[in-house]
């Protein structure tokens, strides 16, 4: 073997040295979620590392909502569904205006409303959440899933309004001008132009709020109540309030819960491409 | 086919007066370049034509209708920018058929004018194709076709060559202006490049720092230059140009240049002494024997022979000149030559204000 290839060996045993043991310390406690899912009860805390009977027992459980703390399982997916869908899409038309009105129609003062915006981030997000649920008070939105719909919108939009400002700015401004020469009023140049150039950062951003939403505890937490009402993440929450919780239906209801986005992130991923642009403008 | 009309037109960035009171009309069916460097304004004066960019103050009017306030869309023109900007994400036939679409058009007429347009253009083959598919020169056409489908009282052109190389350049020149003579379309065509200008214009507007030097038919701007600037700028090589003052001597008048050597001037009025800049171009210098009557002696420093005709760098006096011609003359780096001139294709400026003082 030559020199180069034991060089490039080397690099790439380098590459593996920080590689395995990342992959490793990530997947570990999705191992356990498993190891949990497939074990049966008295299995479960054993400390094995792969049940010697496992069992599918814990999913038909869930499924069939055969414990008293997931009695509303399909009905709070739905709810975790619904709102994160809803936030998701609620983000994308703010931020989607926000973006255009800034980077393509320069509307004056626009910049100063962005920054005003990412400020909010400034300030922790849990520090935010009592003067929230005051306001929603205020406008009677407690225990109604509109409040965290639009709390969780609230906090996205300010970096989605950001991310997709950038994105619009690289896009060449004389496609702008063109379509305004062509006869495009600006709502046709926002939805013939802008929307089908802007789709993989609208999709990356749709995603990110919706991924948020979906994640969401603390917000979801404080301002629904109703146990048929709030998501899936705040009822699992509920399992921790026993002393003898069942370890393995929580976590199989966690790995249940984590496969909806790992879902959506697949399916969306292969729209986040680049290179949309290409051959618009001599670069 | 329509007239275009600025009327003072004056056009400021904040403080900095970019435009500043332009007056000129363009003829119905007339190929009118605007030329100057980059910075004259030249490229604002079409966007303000174009309703990309407001007016300041004064008028445009296309076909005797004041424009200043009508949008972009409804002035019935058409432009094809710098970078061609198709929508990448629509084929060529779309991208020539958006702006009927918006339109509301029939997609039977949609459908025969971008066949129509396409056929002019060649680019029947390409119509399923997306513009990131198309070289550089098929993209041109594409932004041109988009223009041609709008059947428009005036093209735009905003420097529409200067992104492609120098071959295809020459070519789509030649396209163009093949395109202006078969519809026949009023043409505002923005270039940095004289020869460009010089080559497809009917007439030529020769702009710089905000202002109009010039207009006038191609030849008549190379052969009647008004001033210092537009004898430099119109002609390539570039003009030769010599400072010196006027002498009269056995009544014959002169111009003597630092070095002391003489230049022949056309019977003219000027008095001893007037500081002016003295024009030759390269093509209007002769090759003579170096102590032929008349001649000014010179030496060869350079020579570049392209082949259909010969560069010379040669040395008179304290200055430096360039003389073209279309032989191919025996002469070498060093040779000591005689150059000759015709005095009445000789150009001569006032050395102070610029502008031309024999007319000829």
């Amino acid at each position: 073997m030559s020199m180069n290839t034991w060089r490039r060996a080397g690099a790439e045993a380098k590459l593996l040295l920080v590689g395995i043991p990342v992959f490793i310390w990530t997947m570990l406690p999705i191992y356990h979620l498993a190891l949990f899912a497939f074990s049966s009860k008295d299995e479960a805390m054993g400390g094995k590392l792969w049940p010697s009977h496992p069992t599918l027992h814990n999913f038909e459980v869930v499924f069939r909502e055969q414990h008293h703390y997931l009695n509303h399982f399909w009905l709070q997916m739905w709810n975790s569904l619904f709102i994160a869908v809803t936030v998701g899409l609620l983000t994308l038309v703010v931020a989607t205006c926000a973006a255009f009105a800034i980077s393509r129609l320069k509307v004056r003062g626009g910049r100063m409303v962005m920054n005003l915006a990412l400020f909010t981030y400034f300030i922790p997000a849990a520090f935010l959440a009592v003067p929230m649920y005051k306001t929603m008070g205020v406008y009677g939105l407690l225990n109604n899933q509109w409040a965290l719909i639009l709390a969780m919108t609230t906090i996205a939009a300010p970096y989605s309004i950001w991310v997709l400002k950038q994105a619009s700015d690289k896009l060449p401004y004389e496609l702008d001008e063109a379509a305004k020469m062509d006869g495009a009023s600006p709502l046709q140049l926002f939805r013939l132009v802008y929307l089908p150039l802007m789709t993989p950062s609208l999709v990356a951003i749709g995603t990110y709020a919706l991924l948020l939403a979906w994640n969401e505890y603390l917000y979801a937490f404080l301002l629904l109540s109703n146990d048929k009402d709030v998501t899936l993440g705040v009822a699992l929450g509920s399992f921790l309030a026993a002393d003898d919780s069942p370890w393995e239906l929580l976590m199989t209801t966690g790995l249940i819960y984590a496969l909806p986005p790992a879902a959506i992130y697949y399916t969306f991923k292969r729209y986040m491409v680049g290179g949309l642009t290409a051959g618009a403008v001599k670069s | 086919m329509a007239t275009v009309s600025f009327q003072n037109i004056e056009k400021s960035f904040g403080q900095t007066k970019v435009i500043q009171g332009i007056s000129f009309d363009i003829h119905e069916g007339e190929f009118m370049v605007l030329v100057g460097p980059s910075g004259c304004g030249k490229s604002t004066l079409l966007r303000m034509l174009a309703g990309l960019e407001e007016i300041s103050s004064g008028t445009i009017a296309i076909d005797g209708r004041v424009v200043n306030d009508v949008e972009s869309k409804d002035r019935d023109i058409a432009m094809v920018f710098q970078s061609y900007a198709l929508y990448p994400h629509m084929t060529v036939g779309e991208n020539m058929a958006f702006s009927l679409k918006l339109r509301n058009a029939d997609p039977k007429i949609m459908a025969e004018r971008v066949a129509h347009a396409s056929k002019i253009l060649n680019l029947d083959p390409y119509l399923a194709r997306f513009p990131r598919e198309l070289s550089g020169g098929q993209r041109q056409r594409v932004a041109m076709g988009r223009a041609i489908v709008r059947d428009p009282k005036v093209f735009l052109f905003d420097e529409p060559l200067s992104n492609l190389d120098a071959k295809l350049r020459v070519a789509m020149r030649a396209e163009i202006k093949a395109l202006h003579q078969r519809l026949k379309t009023t043409t505002v065509y923005v270039t940095h490049d004289q020869v460009e200008a010089m080559t497809m214009a009917d007439r030529i507007v020769v702009m710089h720092d905000g202002h109009i030097e010039q207009i006038g038919a191609p030849l008549d701007l190379y052969d009647h230059p008004d001033n210092l600037f537009v004898a430099q700028f119109i002609g390539s090589p570039a003009m030769n140009m010599l400072n010196g003052s006027v002498r009269h001597s056995n009544g014959a008048a002169q111009v003597e240049v630092p070095g002391g050597v003489m230049w022949p001037l056309p019977a003219s009025t000027l008095a001893d002494g007037h500081a002016v800049a003295y024009g030759i171009r390269p093509g209007d210098l002769r090759l003579a024997a170096p102590d032929a009557p008349g001649a000014v002696p010179a030496e060869i420093i350079v020579v570049e022979p392209t082949g259909a005709e010969t560069e010379l760098l040669i040395q008179a006096g304290a200055d430096q000149l360039i003389l073209v011609t279309h032989g191919r003359p025996q002469v070498n780096p060093g040779d000591r030559i005689g150059l000759t001139i015709d005095p009445v294709k000789a150009h001569v400026f006032d050395q102070r204000t610029g502008t031309r003082l024999v007319s000829n």
